[in-house]
């Protein structure tokens, strides 16, 4: 057993497979409006018990507002949930005491210590034993500061205290918003080897992030939600199989044509990215990287010259694709190459 | 009982806390240090009703339930409001805590807070009444004896339900609008409004009653239906602690008649509950967004 920053880590513990249908959190059909604003639109998720699930969506895809009912903060329009097990609605409360949970900022008393904080959370929910908030302190890295008030707090610091509430109550299942969000790199570490210490000890982690190579790193299974519907759900392995992509790096000057070209050559996966520098601009066309050599020959026959062509097939590339092709159209128009229309 | 601890625990380490109860003790012990100053007439009626056991619980009653209630109102509106302001409801909700639990247990915690103020503010008011008494050369007499006891306990039974009726609205107007900042200021808005809106309208109708030679009718009115609102009612119950006139008091007490103990008693319970109520409606119903 290694010792990590915020806590132990059983590196060699196996992660428990989760039975079908047996699933720390599932919804059905969620639907949730803001005023005339739909939030969430027919949301099905599945978490499976004793995995991390990564919950992805671009900003107002309806990731938080999901997290905010599964914890009852809010009331669903239609739609069920179950949590643990058991169906949930905003009035079961008592099955909220074996959920942990981090939703948007840290929020706390600004003139308490993080340890009295702690100890003010402590009095609510579940009973939580004294010995437990030295030990979350610690887990996170805030024994040192645990006097200091959470006013004078960094934001990295604000983070941790809130991730130690979340573990004050030794969840069964821990639901974390951007938990990352203003950790230094030894903090998104530290975070890591507790979600995997966690999940090792068969604990379920739903985990909403931007940071899509850290959830690659750390989710079995993700969610990609868009409009309030999920769009892809699956392991990491599944969704990548028949995803990737292809990375043409071209001089400025041959962009408008190549734009053409590789539009051409693979329509069924369209452009969905280009980056623009100085001297050459980079495409990132949805295909697999096998077939790179094709699309090689295809500029070549029309003269476009590739400086580059780079294969990869990672959780961003797949977000990418699968998020720019349920945006409308004007998302679409903002990805689309400059002077992709031939002005040249 | 945990949540409870956990209020308190917040609420002991809260500055506002001891800024509202410093702010009081501070304008009592100037008002007693004046009072204790002042030449006035040895003996005199005014400085006896101040300085001279039972009477002088009535002054204590005056400043503890007419500036405490200012400040209770203010105390109020920022436990609650600030709870909101801070994101705190969030927290605690999504740890499984009842909606019903988390308002009602926050609004005893103030509650608690506000009695032992009371209590606080009452030990120094007796301690001031015999700096100020020795400073004017009278005689306090005796806090706890003869009818000072009997009168102790019955002004703070008649002045403690009143703060805490005008803390609970104050709670409930900053658990509505979920803002600390506003909370108190609406409060506040709604306590010293109240009191304009009432000095305002018996203005209007004691102009109604000067006769065509310019004479006023003395004979006192009421009771109006301004004085049954929220902040103004507890004026009947202050009224009837002994050896006192109603804490806002000023002519109006002159012109009004007080509404009836009983009915005053009444109307604070009942504006207490409702505040509770909406108190607890609003968070019952509330969509935590942030």
């Amino acid at each position: 057993m290694n010792t990590s920053p915020i806590g132990p880590v059983h590196a060699e513990a196996e992660v428990p497979a989760a039975d079908a249908g047996d699933y720390a959190v599932t919804t059905h059909e969620l639907v949730k409006r803001y005023g005339r604003q739909p939030a969430l639109n027919g949301l099905n998720i599945s978490v499976p018990r004793g995995r991390v699930y990564g919950f992805l969506g671009p900003n107002g895809s309806g990731k938080t507002t999901t997290l905010r009912l599964l914890v009852g903060l809010m009331r669903p329009d239609a739609g069920t949930m179950t949590v643990l097990g058991q169906p949930f609605t905003w009035r079961d409360r008592h099955r909220l005491f074996s959920v942990g949970s981090l939703i948007e900022s840290p929020a706390f008393y600004p003139y308490l210590s993080g340890r009295d904080n702690l100890r003010v959370l402590a009095g609510t929910g579940p009973p939580t034993p004294r010995h437990r908030i030295a030990e979350v302190l610690q887990y996170v890295g805030l024994t040192d500061r645990a006097h200091s008030k959470f006013k004078t707090y960094s934001l990295g610091m604000k983070q941790r205290l809130g991730i130690a509430a979340a573990l004050l109550s030794d969840p069964q299942l821990l639901l974390l918003d951007e938990p990352a969000n203003g950790l230094d790199p030894a903090g998104i570490v530290a975070m890591r080897e507790t979600m995997r210490y966690l999940t090792a000890q068969g604990k379920t982690v739903l985990i909403s992030s931007h940071i899509l190579p850290e959830v690659e790193q750390l989710a079995d299974v993700v969610g990609i939600v868009s409009k309030g519907r999920v769009i892809r759900q699956g392991t990491i392995t599944d969704l990548l199989e028949d995803t990737g992509h292809i990375r043409v790096r071209v001089s400025l000057a041959d962009m408008p044509a190549a734009a053409a070209i590789l539009g051409r050559v693979a329509p069924e996966r369209p452009l969905y990215g280009v980056d623009s520098g100085p001297q050459a601009g980079t495409f990132t066309v949805g295909a697999p990287p096998s077939r790179a050599q094709e699309i090689n020959r295809a500029l070549a026959e029309a003269g476009v010259f590739a400086h580059s062509l780079q294969g990869g097939s990672d959780l961003e590339a797949l977000f990418l694709q699968v998020t720019s092709a349920a945006a409308p159209a004007s998302s679409a128009a903002q990805l689309a190459p400059p002077d992709a229309g031939g002005s040249k | 009982m945990r949540l409870f601890g956990a209020e308190m625990l917040a609420l002991r380490k809260r500055a506002a806390t001891y800024v509202v109860l410093g702010v009081l003790l501070v304008v009592m012990a100037l008002i007693y240090l004046i009072v204790g100053l002042s030449p006035f007439e040895r003996g005199a009626a005014a400085g006896a009703a101040l300085l001279r056991f039972p009477g002088a619980y009535a002054g204590i009653a005056q400043i503890v339930f007419g500036l405490g209630s200012l400040l209770g109102v203010t105390y109020a509106a920022a436990v609650a409001g600030g709870d909101w302001s801070w994101g705190i409801p969030r927290l605690i909700l999504s740890r499984g805590e009842s909606r019903l639990a988390y308002v009602l247990v926050k609004a005893a915690a103030v509650a608690v807070m506000l009695a032992l103020g009371v209590l606080i503010a009452y030990a120094v008011g007796v301690v001031l009444v015999y700096i100020a008494a020795a400073l004017a050369g009278e005689q306090a007499g005796d806090a706890f004896g003869g009818r000072a006891l009997p009168d102790l306990v019955e002004s703070l039974l008649l002045g403690y339900p009143v703060l805490l009726e005008r803390a609970a609205i104050a709670f409930a107007v900053a658990t509505l609008l979920r803002s600390q900042i506003a909370g108190i200021v609406v409060g506040i808005v709604l306590y010293i409004g109240e009191g304009i809106l009432t000095s305002i309208l018996l203005g209007l109708a004691l102009v109604g009653r000067v006769g065509a030679g310019g004479g006023v009718n003395f004979e006192p009115i009421g009771p109006e239906w301004y004085q049954y609102l929220p902040f103004s009612i507890g004026n009947g119950v202050l009224g009837g602690i002994s050896g006192g006139a109603s804490v806002e008091g000023g002519f109006e007490d002159i012109f009004l008649r007080p509404v009836p103990l009983e009915v005053a008693l009444v109307g604070v319970g009942l504006y207490l509950v409702a505040a509770l109520a909406i108190s607890v409606v609003s968070v019952w119903r509330a969509e935590i967004a942030a």
